[in-house]
């Protein structure tokens, strides 16, 4: 059966929610209306060769059919300042103008600054237009807008200054270009005047924009700016285009400039959705849909490459027009988790209602039941990558990357929700994918449907998940979940009531506050199950002021698809350095013991024992299975146990000395190829047939106060777990890790380690 | 432009006259294959995505059809034709016999056609 999987769309209003709270959920279709139900997954692979589609219906208050509205996304982002009309041009002279960047001109105008509204045709604006000519607009009572085209093209990705000057005294208006010299091109600059009609109707009544015009008077925006913009500025003062740009705007004490009617220093609260206005008037504004601070600017030296030491030089705000934070669709329904729900992955299934049959249509919302404020916890906590989750949440790699066939080496499986993404762009897509103008995307929010997040979605990473979710209730173990959200917002107090965690098939992307709670709950007696390979691997961030979101700079190195520009490597939420872990100093191999060391294109590979693994300490993990076995010679969907992406053993990147390599992997070939923060100069050899350095270890280790670690550095180790209806080597070392995790013995660090 | 986002950045140059690498493949279209064979195939995958033949998943693990990618994004994405796949193999050797058309422009033998 060929399943309509978008048909609803949704989104919860927070990601996870602990049990006795509620959650909101923000539906749209085209259809009316919509038939809830609330399912707990063990699986939520529908793969026929693997375990199965495994849910426990859920009895809830939001059971049954919902009134469901057709809720449009509008992406784009922009500031917005509310004025009381004072930025209604009504002096005699009006100048203004600001620092462009822009890094896509196609298709429609682009919004630079004004109050201009496209619907009633009243307001004001400076713009470019498809050709990147800067453009003033200027509304009529009546015969419709003016439009004074400066007949000079800007470039995409170069620095300059544009600027209008009004003179209503002598009912002239000017437009002007200035191109500040850069490398070998001199500086140029360009100025063309135009007569004022008599009938100008400049006050739309809306609110000032910068990046975008008011599509209507209902709060819609368009002609959104891809590119940055820096330190617009009004005065109602006579300028040319030079008087205006190199206006000092530092403010001296005790002295006020002239005519300034408003200066947007956008290097003010890089690390908020606030723009601030330092002119006397306070006109201060906010941002829409999180567009992207913390860059560099028109200033930046070259001298700094962290906004924080010298935020002058980061004054500019990049806007695209297809930013999305927020939906901000209507709630649908409101669900009241009861207190007494298993934690767990849950999901919406959406179906149409009653008398709108459609079998083959159904759809899903997943988000997360932590445990409730008084919930007795299980001894094992499992905690989802939600930071994973939301980094690759409607990844369009297999839509979009030049390298991704040939990474894949098969003709490209797109399921229908690329379909989807294709002809829907306004979704939004992942931090592995590229804006309309070609600069990385750094955000990513739950605020927004996410189609590879859900049953019957591509299975990287929560379907996968799943898998060991599966296993865990196959083999009855007790467990409760959280998600790593918690870690970042509770830092270790989420881990303290457990014996043991476990971390699924790809906790990649890990924040601050996420990495400190593992090793502090390691440290403190914990015990940590890490099933997965390429962990803790980026460091990112949730933003601050947008906290659904998460924030990843792509830095110099990594395995990674797009670069972070020169001087952009922080996150402009927190201000830490983005990029690796590994260049901060915390490689995962500190953590846990193992880190990235490569991606499996072709063939999966198995582990086989080291002369290390007959240590007593580690006998416990063997038993039942025999010293010279392929471990994970099999599994679902890979075919091995080692795959996907692996990691391995580093004393230099932080292994602990006392850690045992176990077990390595065995059976990689051509296809197996490191990342590139595993070489520093190409030589042959670099593939896995060659390179010893392309392998994953399996490691144990103990940890202070009773603790231990326990690493796999396989994604595909999970899926390996339900062969042969569960009895294989890989299920059964994993049930001696846990069993043994969970036993509140404490597990004694050798002497000298 | 680096290395893995440009799409020229694959210079091997497909002989038509290596009907041997085409028989190779032909005979595990998803296999491991020879060094030669591996060179085509990465040049045959390596390009601008936009006009790249995909298979769309109708039925995971049962069904596939052919698509392309579109121009633009947003612009609509149907399918190339009617047929629908029920092995990925299968589907494999369809592609590369209409890439190996497309770019080689030297049809293959009849007896290869099938």
């Amino acid at each position: 059966m060929i399943y309509k999987t978008n048909e609803y769309l949704g989104y919860p209003d927070r990601i996870s929610v602990p049990a006795g709270e509620q959650v909101k959920f923000q539906l749209s279709s085209k259809r009316p209306k919509v038939k809830v139900e609330v399912l707990r997954l063990r699986c939520g692979d529908v793969d026929a060769n693997g375990p199965g589609f495994k849910y426990e219906i859920m009895a809830s208050n939001i059971d049954g059919e919902h009134a469901c509205l057709d809720q449009p996304i509008r992406p784009g982002s922009n500031a917005v300042i509310e004025h009381d009309g004072v930025l209604v041009p009504a002096a005699a002279h009006w100048s203004f103008g600001a620092y462009v960047y822009p890094t896509r001109i196609a298709d429609n105008p682009r919004a630079v600054m004004g109050n201009w509204c496209q619907g009633s045709g009243r307001g004001y604006a400076l713009e470019l237009d498809e050709d990147g000519c800067p453009v003033l607009v200027l509304g009529r009572v009546e015969g419709g807008p003016v439009r004074f085209v400066l007949d000079v093209k800007l470039r995409e990705r170069v620095w300059a200054f544009i600027a209008c000057a009004l003179d209503f005294g002598e009912a002239s208006a000017t437009v002007s270009l200035i191109v500040p010299a850069d490398g070998v091109r001199p500086a140029a600059a360009h100025s063309q005047s135009f007569a004022l009609p008599a009938t100008l109707d400049v006050d739309s009544g809306l609110p000032f924009l910068i990046a975008a015009h008011h599509l209507n008077g209902d709060r819609q925006y368009t002609a959104h700016f891809d590119g940055k913009i820096e330190a617009p500025r009004i005065l109602s003062r006579q300028l040319d285009a030079e008087q205006l740009r190199v206006f000092e705007c530092g403010q001296r004490t005790g002295t006020t400039e002239a005519g300034l009617v408003a200066f947007w220093d956008f290097s003010n609260g890089i690390s908020t959705l606030a723009i601030k206005d330092i002119s006397p008037n306070c006109l201060h504004g906010g941002l829409h849909q999180l567009p992207r601070r913390g860059v560099t600017g028109f200033h930046w030296s070259g001298a700094v490459h962290d906004f924080r030491l010298s935020p002058r030089e980061y004054a500019a705000i990049h806007f695209h027009s297809d930013d999305i934070y927020d939906c901000q669709w209507q709630t649908t329904c409101a669900l009241d988790v009861p207190g007494d729900w298993r934690s767990g992955v849950y999901a919406l299934r959406l179906t149409p209602a009653s008398g709108d049959p459609d079998g083959q249509c159904e759809s899903y919302v997943t988000f997360f039941v932590t445990p409730g404020r008084q919930t007795k916890r299980a001894d094992l906590v499992v905690v989802a990558s939600v930071g994973t989750y939301l980094a690759y949440a409607n990844s369009a790699l297999r839509l979009y990357q030049v390298h991704f066939e040939t990474l894949m080496e098969h003709v490209l499986w797109l399921p229908l929700d690329d379909v989807f993404m294709q002809e829907n762009p306004e979704i939004g897509q992942s931090t592995y994918d590229c804006h309309v103008d070609g600069s990385g995307r750094a955000y990513s929010s739950w605020l927004r449907p996410i189609l590879n997040m859900r049953p019957r979605g591509y299975w990287f990473n929560l379907i996968n998940d799943t898998h060991i979710l599966d296993w865990l209730e196959e083999k009855g173990i007790a467990y409760d979940l959280i998600t790593d959200v918690e870690l970042d917002r509770e830092g270790a107090r989420a881990l303290s009531p457990y014996r043991a965690m476990m971390t699924p098939t790809h906790p990649e992307y890990f924040s601050f506050n996420m990495m400190n709670a593992i090793m502090a709950y390691q440290n403190a007696g914990g015990r940590h199950i890490s099933m997965g390979g390429n962990a803790f691997y980026w460091r990112c961030g949730f933003h601050p002021a947008a906290p659904a979101a998460l924030e990843v700079r792509r830095g110099m190195a990594g395995t990674r698809t797009w670069e972070s520009e020169p001087g952009e490597v922080h996150l402009a939420g927190t201000g830490e350095p983005g990029s690796l872990w590994r260049h901060s100093g915390f490689a995962p191999q500190k953590l846990v013991g193992v880190g990235f060391s490569a991606m499996i294109n072709d063939t999966c590979g198995y582990y086989l024992r080291t002369a290390e693994s007959e240590d007593r300490r580690v006998a416990f993990i063997f038993e039942g299975t025999g010293r010279h076995e392929k471990f994970g010679d099999f599994g679902f969907r890979y075919n091995g146990a080692v795959g996907s992406e692996i990691d391995r053993y580093d004393l230099e990147l932080g292994t602990p000395r006392h850690a045992l390599r176990i077990a390595t992997s065995e059976g990689l070939g051509a296809g197996a190829l490191p990342t590139p923060e595993e070489f520093r100069t190409v030589v042959d050899g670099l593939d896995g047939t060659q390179n010893a350095l392309v392998r994953a270890d399996m490691v144990f280790f103990e940890t202070g106060n009773g603790g231990a670690v326990f690493a796999t550095g396989s994604i595909t180790y999970g899926m390996s777990l339900s062969h042969n209806s569960y009895d294989n080597n890989i299920s059964t070392i994993t049930l001696n890790v846990v069993n043994r995790f969970l036993d509140p013995r404490p597990i004694v660090m050798p002497a000298g380690a | 432009m680096d290395h893995t986002s440009d799409p020229n950045a694959m210079r091997y140059v497909i002989d038509p006259n290596r009907l041997d690498l085409v028989e190779e493949f032909r005979a595990s279209p998803l296999g491991v294959h020879s060094p030669d064979l591996r060179k085509l195939l990465a040049r045959m995958r390596w390009g601008r995505p936009e006009g790249r033949l995909v298979l769309i998943v109708l039925e995971p693990g049962k069904a596939w059809r052919l698509s392309r990618i579109p121009r633009r994004r947003g612009d609509p994405m149907p399918f190339v034709d009617d047929r629908v796949f029920t092995s990925l193999a299968e589907a494999e050797w369809h592609v590369f016999k209409l890439r190996w058309q497309e770019m080689t422009s030297v049809a293959l033998p009849a007896e290869m056609l099938g």
